[in-house]
């Protein structure tokens, strides 16, 4: 590119450095009355901390909004009000006590199902000792494993977690599951650790009952979980877990995760066990367990606009497959229900094999402003979720819009759901 | 500590595996004064660190006001604690959230390349990079305690007389800062030091692509663990000279928390006092 200061004639060269100097001195200005600007803000007192913080954590959601179903039945509105709490207060001598609940009123319902249900989420007694080293945790734990954002096959305590689908969101759906009652026991070392569970069968299967603790839903068998975290790497760090179960054979599992690039954190995680396929449970062919494979790898990626998007692969062994999917919608619509209790109350992938592509970005043009987004693909008959979320922070309150679509054949998984599209609003108090 | 230079900016990233030593030139830095190498240049940022960071074990509450064309816009408190890990290291940071509510309990830990992030509601501890934002505009980094001079390598490149965050005039001593380890945040800082007593005045944090990402000033002098220390830095955006944060330090104390606390496994664990 030729350099056209060495086309001036000297007077040209002199007002092109005098105005050169000139936008330089401005900006030079602009820039420490910026300076002197800021230097004059002052904050408002803060209280401390200590007496900011609180034990006790509680939101109240109100959501309404409208629902555009299939089959050709016309539009219906529907709303919801949840209350959820957590509370965690130590008692002195390294004894701590936690308790989390939360209650959902959703109208309308599908047949047979509850408008009002409450989830015990958490009840435990902990203890640890005063170097942290060693600690013991008794009662109802959400003891949340595995990297993976959307399915999680070494989260082995899922099953059975969700008494209430109040949201899509696979991350925000996690916070209203159920804990597993259990034992734990954990020592930490410095860069790793080991956590033995104890989670015995309490019932025989879950309640139906609005108010009940529902043990059976999360206790129905005898389990004994071990884990064993390692730190391997500035980096990396990797799980190892050995799952017993009364009855069947141990399953094994596996996750890692790894800081690539500064911006690029890559994560897997992987199982191994005894399982029916979810299409021989649904459609009761007496079909037995078999050892099958279930994992899910991602990439999560932040641009510099500080848009972070997770690619996540996901495979389910046990999932069905072509065949197994028309078998179930074969089996009309109670083997459709059966299918959906299968997979939704530990959040479970149906299919075989599925894509999630998640999206998050804060400070969407303005400051208080988050987007979220994410797509469900169904890899087998290419069927599709889509959800998306506008939130906007105040100091005590969000408001939101979320948009959900479920699209495909109709055939398909996402096809056939009893919704095509939902919009609603919601508020969220924060005490 | 929590860094009190504190990068606000989503560049504001480590330059691991991507470190360049800038030319000055391309940054316009010190092309005055002609950067010189001084034998005590690093002495007086490891003072300066001294000064900024507590050298023993501590706890702080950090609270972040973020202002946006002059109007308050949001206001996040922490409380933050921070060792070294190793003589001579680096430190590592465990900050737990304790206003505004809907992020009260969630708790983040920095311990090197790792980086993760406890959410108390979902249960889930994600390992996190160091461009990802996860709380509004607060960067991670913002967090995060960090002395210089174990990451970059200093040389001298000016004695002058600049303004300070009161807005005095003060005699001092710039530092030319050049990212030296793959941990180092920026790829170049200015740091300006108070002549006589080294304590931080000023710094211009830049990317590698020499861009300003940020402007700090440290004020607000008071003595905290036996040193007199900045107790508020006035964070001014490269961009947006209208988007401030100031962060304030407060309730130091001596607190020395085990190693096997700066890992995963503690942070569902890591509850209030």
């Amino acid at each position: 590119m030729p350099n056209d200061c060495n086309h001036m004639n000297r007077p040209q060269r002199r007002r092109a450095g005098l105005v050169a100097v000139l936008v330089l001195a401005a900006a030079f200005a602009a820039s420490a009355q910026d300076d002197l600007d800021a230097l004059q803000l002052q904050a408002a007192p803060a209280a401390a901390a200590a007496a900011a913080e609180s034990n006790l954590h509680a939101y109240v959601e109100l959501a309404a909004g409208r629902v555009e179903r299939r089959g050709g039945l016309s539009s219906q509105d529907g709303r919801r009000a949840s209350l959820d709490l957590r509370y965690a207060a130590p008692l002195g001598a390294g004894w701590r006590f936690g308790l989390s609940d939360r209650l959902d009123d959703v109208h309308p319902v599908a047949t047979g199902m509850r408008a009002t249900t409450n989830s015990l989420r958490e009840a435990w007694l902990g203890w640890r000792d005063a170097a942290g080293t060693w600690s013991a945790d008794l009662g109802r734990i959400n003891w949340r494993r595995g990297p993976a954002y959307g399915y999680n096959p070494t989260d082995y305590f899922r099953s059975g977690g969700l008494r209430a689908v109040t949201t899509l969101d696979p991350v925000t759906l996690r916070e209203t599951r159920m804990g597993t009652g259990m034992l734990r026991v954990a020592n930490l070392w410095a860069g790793g650790g080991a956590t033995l569970a104890l989670a015995p069968k309490l019932a025989d299967g879950p309640s139906q009952g609005a108010s009940a603790v529902d043990l059976g839903a999360t206790n129905m068998n005898d389990r004994a979980l071990i884990g064993v975290n390692q730190r391997l790497s500035p980096s990396v760090s990797a799980e190892g877990s050995l799952l017993l179960q009364r009855g069947t054979s141990a399953t094994f599992g596996a996750s890692l995760t790894a800081l690539l690039t500064d911006s690029i954190v890559a994560y897997g995680e992987w199982s191994s066990g005894k399982s029916r396929r979810i299409d021989d449970i649904v459609l009761a062919t007496g079909a037995p367990a078999r050892r099958v494979q279930q994992a899910a790898v991602g990439l999560t990626w932040t641009l510099p606009t500080a848009l972070a998007l997770t690619l996540e692969a996901e495979y389910n062994g046990a999932g069905v497959d072509r065949a197994g999917w028309n078998a179930v919608l074969a089996g009309g619509p109670a083997a459709y229900q059966a299918y959906q209790a299968q997979i939704q109350p530990g959040q479970d992938i149906g299919s075989r094999r599925a894509w999630l592509l998640y999206a998050t970005q804060k400070g969407l043009g303005l400051k208080q402003l988050d987007l979220t987004a994410f797509v469900r693909v169904n890899a087998v008959d290419h069927s599709r979720l889509a959800w998306a979320e506008l939130r906007y922070h105040w100091p005590r309150f969000d408001a939101a819009l979320q948009w959900n679509l479920a699209s495909g054949g109709g055939s398909t998984e996402f096809g056939v759901m009893p919704y095509r599209q939902i919009v609603q609003l919601v508020g969220v108090a924060y005490f | 500590m929590p860094d009190s230079s504190f990068p606000i900016l989503s560049e504001a990233l480590p330059v691991r595996r991507r470190l360049v030593i800038l030319p000055m030139a391309l940054l316009g830095l010190g092309g005055h004064f002609g950067v010189r190498a001084a034998p005590d240049a690093q002495a007086l940022l490891s003072a300066s660190d001294a000064i900024r960071n507590p050298t023993q074990p501590f706890r702080v509450t950090v609270t972040l006001t973020e202002f946006a064309k002059g109007v308050q816009v949001d206001a996040t408190t922490l409380v933050s604690y921070a060792r070294t890990l190793e003589s001579g290291g680096q430190f590592a940071t465990i900050t737990r959230f304790v206003r505004p509510p809907r992020d009260a309990g969630k708790v983040m830990l920095k311990n090197g390349s790792d980086l993760w992030f406890y959410d108390p509601g979902t249960k889930a501890a994600v390992r996190i990079s160091p461009q990802q934002r996860l709380l509004g505009q607060a960067s991670n980094g913002d967090v995060m305690t960090v002395n210089f001079a174990r990451d970059y390598r200093a040389a001298i490149a000016a004695e002058e007389t600049i303004q300070d965050g009161e807005r005095r005039k003060r005699q001092a001593v710039k530092l030319q800062l050049a990212a030296s380890s793959d941990d180092a945040t920026y790829a170049a800082i200015e740091l300006w030091l108070d002549a006589a007593s080294h304590a931080p005045i000023k710094a211009r944090f830049f990317a590698d692509s020499g861009r300003l990402l940020k402007t700090a000033y440290y004020r607000r002098y008071r003595m905290e663990l036996g040193v007199e220390r900045p107790t508020e830095t006035v964070i001014i955006d490269g961009i947006e000279p209208q988007s401030v944060t100031l962060v304030g330090f407060g309730e130091y104390a001596a607190r020395n928390i085990p190693v096997s606390w700066f890992q995963r496994d503690y942070l569902p664990r890591f509850d209030a006092e």
